[in-house]
């Protein structure tokens, strides 16, 4: 995978960095028809910048999760294009598509993460298996001490917590170094402490390993985390904001819950 | 709730038409069975019920034994006749005959046989029964007239000079009339005039019975008892032509019992199989649904109602599927028409229902659904409300521990019972026994799942990497649901590797028996079983190199109340030579009373040299034989040679079943010597040791595929098991499949991981399969090995040919649910709810 720029070349955060690591120019997504269409994205154009934490935000039904599966390989557009690193994706065929999602992007998801059949190491290394790949075993290290869960790899996911279960989906999305890793509320089914293990462990993989992660939340505290917060609405980017606290995000959210505006 | 049952009918439509599929199979081979016997049985009624209507009396020998199949049936005097037409209300008296007779055809074969009788018989003018369709009935040696399909088959018409096969030399005759017979089935019938069918059917003088017809007004009953008056011994016994009519029909209906019977026991077979896959797809579908279920009991659901809609899916499932099994039946049954028609059966016209099939059809397809859901239904109501608020849902399920315990004891008893079937207790114990394993393998298969599988997909980790591991770790998943669907194949593979078991066996037993007691260099035999040796042993006699010749006769008698079959030949002396018989003591010396017996006839009846012992022969004489010699155990013999003049003394026409020929040099110019010398006999065939080897062999082969072809259809069925299992699996694990299709498993990686899967529970339910086959094979040889089949041997290439079939019925099952996994839509595989 040499096309792939070392995402470890990343080094502290500055100004955003000159190329983005996956971008989005103008794209539409319809649903339904008629009476029953809906616009969940409506010309959307963002730039996700390479080696930050951006988080998406917005009320329910803005389009935020159909954003990521766009940006993220898993849905095709209706108009616009999409970007990982140079690649257009909407010139990609599925076997295209399934290659690059499993050698250039990872994923946490709100839940069921993780196949319940294999050990929690097997599902770290399912992506690399599935590529035939060898995994990295120093990387690999790094990757399982930053989880700090190296007295259970052997579980199955039903025999882990929530939280330790998410931590292990976040290790498996780190392992084989994609450019970027999309997670859509990875803390949405978890106590304010998983949920801090898990944020923690992505803050520390930009941080310390210069990895690119977007991630969906409803969370101001969780958003507190990002380097970047941008916010939708109907289906349309309104606004963005740089080093966000908590305090901050909640301020910029109830802007968008008063009457008329999407609320959740 | 009926509302719920409905809605879930129509929303799982596909997954329950494939359950559906597993019992209209079932149901298609009761009613295809029914229906096809159901049309055979009438054509045979209509066609006796056209033979001897006119009969009112029919006057026949006492059977006191049952001659051997094929051989002349005892007769009656021709003397009887003057008296019986004297007794007042006979109206017409006739003395019949009947005996075997072939026809040669244009083309110097023999038309008919396999199964079907040949039957020659008399001509009687004033038989209204057949008309006469082209020329006139035979008057004298030389003429004959035969049945119009038999003139059809044989390309002869009225004027044609032919030759009549009969037991003694063949006949050159003319063909002087066709009949109008109708229908025979296959049978064909040659009349010769009555003189010429005594002679050659008989004896002079004798008739096979003798048939009165009533004057107006006179009962048959009042006739039979008059006629029974002047009958002269007990030998003879007069019936009512009623009787007479319904013995023939009962005869026919005993065959086609049979034939139904052993078609009904493939059709249970096929629903015992179907059994399985309906149960395990309630399974599952109930397991899937547990939430759904759960949130009815927590809104006030009963348990009882739970039960009830489940069942209600049952019924709708159980009802379709025997509509559409009744209608398939049908097919099935034209079929199976066609299947008889091609190996020699003759049936025409329409099929005949009744409301029995429809009857059956119904009744066999709802209550086997019914009972097979009704586990998963049961199980269903436990299911406690508060599953409705939790995440992951565990059916409520019983300890494999009890399962082990009553598996156990199930399998047991079903060994047990086996065993007693095998051991003489009957066919049905054998069957309920068998039955009873599967369901008690079945019960226990959980539990050898996990090693098994584990054993079997060892190697799939290393060979298919991610997607092998993946595989094999779903089977191993839910071991109950592996072992339900791996088990309906399995009862196939049993019956078919089993049966492979015993077949090879028999064929190593036969070839071992041959190798033996075969000394002659040639053996003759006759296509319709047995055929008067002497002319043709005399005409081979003359052959260049042939050096001794052995007709074997063969016959029977009575001993005490038993019916005993003995040999008899001109010089026992001679079976030294041809048949290896080896004497113990005494000597082959017989005169014109002696009696060889085998060592353990003298052992068991007491008997030893110079002992005497009363016999009864077919013809009601009674005579008192004398033991001369014991040899030891002879299979091509059998276990008595009795002295030629006392055979010939009771017997019209003495029939045997073999030449036994050795020669000075056996070469192809001898054998064809043999076959030139025997070329007036079209029914005779010369065989040397190897082709003896190979035709029994062959009849064996040919049972065998009968078998496999009607236990395939269990094979398919189990085949439909294992693709609902998978599909309902794929659905199970649609949020599983799309997140591996999210990180990056492509199309093919999805497909080969459910492929794969597929065929490990294939694999793991032909383990079973042939594992119990090859013990039920091993214990049948066992039990039948003093009835001849000594030789063991497990025809292992052709059991690893079962295990690669299924494998690749593994590959078949999961084309589509494989297809579908790939196909999944990631993104609502992934979608939170
Ligand atoms: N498969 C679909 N079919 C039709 N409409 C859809 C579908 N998926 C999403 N939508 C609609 O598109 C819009 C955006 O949905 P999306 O899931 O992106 O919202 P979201 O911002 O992720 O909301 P939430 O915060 O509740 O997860 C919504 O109005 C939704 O109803
Ligand atoms: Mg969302």
């Amino acid at each position: 995978m040499t096309d792939i720029p070392s995402p470890v070349a990343g080094g502290p955060p500055g100004p955003v960095l000159a190329a983005p690591a996956a971008r989005a120019d103008r794209i539409v997504k319809e649903y339904g028809r008629g009476d029953t269409k809906v616009v969940a994205l409506n010309e959307v154009s963002v730039d996700l910048p390479a080696g930050r934490f951006t988080a998406i935000m917005g009320p329910s039904g803005s389009g935020k999760s159909t954003l990521m599966h766009c940006m993220a390989a898993l849905d095709s557009v209706d108009s616009g294009r999409v970007f990982i690193g140079d690649v257009d994706l909407t010139r990609l065929d599925d076997k295209r598509l399934t290659r690059l999602r499993r050698d250039r992007i990872g994923f946490v998801f709100q839940a069921f993460n993780l196949v319940p059949t294999l050990t929690a190491l097997e599902n770290i290394t399912l992506p690399l298996d599935i590529a035939g790949r060898k995994p990295d075993q120093a990387w690999l290290d790094t990757v399982i001490d930053t989880i700090g869960l190296r007295d259970r790899l052997t579980h199955r996911p039903g025999e882990l917590s929530g939280g330790q279960q998410q931590r292990v989906a976040c290790a498996r999305a780190l392992v084989g170094r994609p450019e970027i890793i999309f997670a859509d509320e990875p803390t949405g089914n978890l106590d304010s402490r998983s949920g801090t293990e898990v944020l923690s462990f992505l803050r520390n993989a930009v941080r310390e390993m210069g990895q690119t992660v977007v991630m969906v939340t409803h969370d101001p505290v969780a958003a507190a985390y990002s380097d970047l917060v941008l916010f939708l609405a109907d289906g349309r980017l309104v606004d963005e904001m740089s080093d966000p606290t908590a305090e901050k995000v909640l301020e910029r959210m109830k802007g968008f819950e008063l009457p008329g505006v999407g609320v959740r | 709730m009926l509302k719920v049952t409905v809605r879930n009918l129509v929303a799982h439509k596909v997954r329950l038409a494939l359950t559906a599929f597993a019992v209209v199979l079932g149901v298609a081979f009761v009613a295809g069975t029914l229906v096809f016997t159901d049309t055979m049985s009438r054509q045979f009624d209509q066609l006796f019920s056209k033979t001897g209507k006119d009969v009112a009396v029919q006057v026949r020998p006492k059977k006191v034994v049952e001659a051997e199949e094929g051989a002349a049936a005892p007769t009656v005097p021709a003397s009887l006749l003057p008296a019986i037409g004297r007794v007042p209300g006979v109206a017409r008296v006739h003395g019949g005959v009947g005996g075997f007779a072939a026809v040669v055809g244009k083309n110097g074969k023999v038309v008919g046989g396999s199964g079907a009788p040949q039957l020659g018989v008399d001509w009687n003018p004033a038989d209204k029964d057949f008309p006469m369709k082209a020329g006139r009935g035979p008057v004298g040696p030389g003429e004959v007239a035969i049945d119009d399909r038999t003139a059809a088959k044989s390309g002869l018409r009225v004027g044609d000079r032919t030759r009549i096969v009969v037991q003694g030399p063949p006949q050159t005759v003319t063909v002087v009339g066709i009949v109008d017979s109708g229908n025979l089935m296959g049978a064909t019938i040659t009349a010769f005039d009555q003189r010429t069918a005594q002679r050659l059917l008989l004896k002079p003088g004798r008739f096979s019975d003798i048939t009165v017809a009533a004057r107006k007004g006179v009962s048959e009953t009042a006739l039979r008892d008059r006629i029974q008056r002047v009958l002269p011994s007990s030998d003879y016994e007069a019936i009512t032509g009623t009787k007479m009519r319904d013995e023939n029909k009962s005869e026919v209906g005993r065959i086609m019992s049979f034939i139904r019977t052993f078609l009904l026991v493939f059709a249970v077979i096929s629903i015992f199989v179907g059994a399985f896959i309906i149960f395990n797809t309630f399974s599952m579908l109930v397991a899937q649904r547990s939430r759904e279920l759960a949130l009815l009991r927590a809104v006030g659901a009963s348990r009882r109602q739970v039960t009830r809609a489940v069942l209600g899916e049952a019924i709708g499932v159980g009802f379709v599927g025997s509509t559409v099994g009744l209608g398939a039946g049908v097919g099935l049954a034209l079929l199976l028409r066609q299947l008889f028609n091609a190996i020699g059966a003759e049936f025409d016209g329409g099929l005949t229902f009744t409301y029995k099939p429809v009857l059956w059809s119904y009744a066999v397809g709802m209550v086997v659904t019914v009972v097979a859901a009704y586990f998963p239904a049961r199980r269903a109501a436990k299911i406690p409300p508060v599953a409705a608020m939790r995440d992951d849902v565990a059916m409520p399920q019983r300890s494999l521990r009890i399962r082990v315990v009553i598996g156990s004891l199930v399998t047991a008893a079903g060994a047990v019972l086996a065993g007693l079937g095998l051991g003489g207790s009957g066919l049905a114990w054998l069957g309920i026994g068998l039955g009873l394993v599967f369901l008690g393998v079945a019960m226990l298969a959980p539990v050898i799942a996990r090693p098994v599988v584990k054993v079997l997909g060892a190697a799939y980790p290393r060979v298919f990497r991610t997607p092998g591991r993946l595989a094999k770790q779903n089977a191993l998943r839910n071991p109950r649901r592996t072992a339900a669907t791996a088990s309906a194949l399995m009862i196939g593979l049993a019956l078919v590797s089993g049966i492979n078991v015993m077949s090879a066996s028999a064929k190593a037993s036969i070839s071992r028996q041959v190798d033996k007691s075969f000394a002659a260099d040639y053996i003759v035999s006759a296509t319709a079983r047995v055929f008067s040796p002497a002319e043709p042993a005399q005409a081979v006699r003359a052959v260049p190199g042939v050096e001794q010749v052995t007709a074997l006769y063969s016959g029977r008698f009575t001993v005490g109340s038993k019916a005993e079959t003995f040999a008899a030949t001109e010089r026992p002396d001679d079976l030294k030579r041809a048949a290896r018989l080896s004497l113990v003591s005494g000597s082959a010396e017989l005169g014109g009373d002696g009696l060889l017996v085998d060592e353990p006839t003298a052992a068991s009846a007491h008997l030893q040299v110079g002992s005497t012992i009363g016999v009864r022969f077919p013809d009601g004489k009674t005579a008192s034989v004398r033991v001369a010699g014991v040899y030891a155990k002879n299979p091509l013999v059998g276990s008595r040679v009795l002295a030629l003049p006392a055979y010939l003394a009771h017997t019209d026409r003495p029939t045997g079943n073999g030449l036994m020929i050795n020669v000075t040099k056996s070469d192809a110019a001898t054998k064809r010597g043999i076959e030139k010398a025997l070329s007036a006999y079209p029914d005779l065939k010369v065989q040397d040791q190897s082709d003896v080897k190979k035709s029994v062999q062959q009849g064996v082969d040919q049972f065998v595929t009968l078998l496999t072809v009607l236990l395939a259809l269990s094979i398919v069925i189990a085949a439909l098991g294992i693709i609902n299992t998978l599909a309902l699996s794929v659905i199970e694990r649609t949020r599983e499949i799309g997140l591996l299709r999210a990180i990056g498993t492509s199309r093919r990686q999805t497909r080969r991981m459910i492929r794969l899967e597929s065929v490990l529970i294939a694999l793991f339910g032909a383990v079973l399969g042939i594992g119990i086959g090859v013990v039920f094979g091993i214990g049948v040889q066992r039990a039948v090995s003093d009835q001849g089949v000594n030789v063991l041997s497990v025809p292992v290439p052709t059991l690893v040919g079962y295990v690669v079939l299924a494998a690749v019925i593994g590959v078949l099952a999961a084309l589509w649910p494989a297809w579908r996994a790939s196909r999944m839509d990631v993104l609502k595989a992934i979608a939170f709810e």
